[in-house]
């Protein structure tokens, strides 16, 4: 799945998706982990959020943004993206490569006419990020 | 990282908690009842013939800043919560008490794991409250910040009764 945030595209996994909402301000809990400083209630859960763009130093865009609940190996986890809506793409492996940034953890990238998009390693998010 | 894991009594599920639950620079926070001596206005601790009590007000703690938040001016009508835990006093300024919520055990949520820095220190979990989440506060963390200003009160100070704040309940939600 595709999503955007500060106006780039990454992609992560469509089985660590668990689900897609309307974004709604998050509760700070003034923690010191990096990246994880509030939490977001969905129901009767209580998720911490991610702050994807504060780690990659972009802003989120648009006056609508989403909330993308992923599936963490602690626990699902949400995080703010664009109000652009996500879309899906298939790959096959073989159009999978290795991401040379070192801005995010990626489990690798591929190639969507001259832009590289690189696919999230979810289970890195948060650990000991700096 | 479950409650007992942090050197909490882990009652059985269905046993019952009660927490005075307080806003601080807009967020609800939940205090366990049982380290709660009482709620007192600046006011009334200033118009207290005790010559300690002006040392409670110098001592009260404002956990906005450590929590993040920002600070908010204080009148005499500001709220004063006195607490104790092991024979530690000390007292924390708060913008508003909402009351007594009773709850289960189970009712309350451990921190997430993905919580991995020194606020599973400050906090003992979380209790839906409303249609937010109230942070369950650590009082030997909130107490360890008056020890570590020397402000360990021995004696007994004028305080109001807990059951002046004690609302009704119904189903974990104050009413």
């Amino acid at each position: 799945m595709v999503f955007s945030i500060g106006g780039r595209r990454l992609a992560v996994k469509t089985l660590e998706v668990a689900g897609i909402s309307p974004w709604k301000p998050p509760i700070p809990v003034g923690s010191r982990t990096p990246f994880i400083t509030s939490v977001a209630r969905q129901g009767q859960a209580v998720l911490p959020v991610f702050d994807l763009a504060s780690f990659l130093r972009l802003r989120v865009q648009g006056n609508h943004p989403l909330c993308l609940r992923i599936k963490h190996p602690l626990g699902d986890m949400v995080m703010c993206i664009d109000e652009e809506m996500p879309v899906l793409h298939t790959l096959e492996p073989a159009a999978i490569q290795v991401y040379r940034g070192k801005d995010m953890p990626a489990e690798g990238s591929y190639a969507n006419g001259l832009d590289e998009i690189p696919i999230l390693a979810i289970s890195q998010l948060g650990s000991c990020m700096k | 990282m479950s409650i007992q894991e942090q050197g909490v009594s882990a009652p059985s599920a269905r046993s019952s908690r009660r927490f005075l639950i307080v806003t601080i620079s807009g967020r609800y926070l939940a205090l366990d009842a049982g380290s709660v001596e009482g709620v007192l206005t600046i006011k009334e601790l200033e118009s207290g013939e005790d010559p300690a009590i002006q040392g409670v007000i110098e001592r009260t703690v404002s956990l906005v800043m450590q929590l993040g938040g920002s600070d908010a001016p204080t009148h005499p009508t500001t709220r004063v919560v006195m607490l104790t835990d092991q024979e530690v006093r000390g007292s924390i300024r708060v913008s508003d008490v909402h009351g007594i919520l009773e709850i289960q055990q189970a009712q309350i949520i451990p921190l997430p794991s993905q919580f991995i820095g020194v606020e599973r220190h400050w906090y003992q979990g979380m209790i839906l409250f409303e249609n937010s989440i109230a942070m369950i506060l650590n009082p030997t963390w909130v107490l360890q910040m008056h020890a570590g200003s020397d402000a360990v009160q021995e004696r007994e100070t004028p305080r109001s009764s807990m059951d002046t704040w004690t609302i009704g309940v119904s189903n974990g939600r104050t009413c």
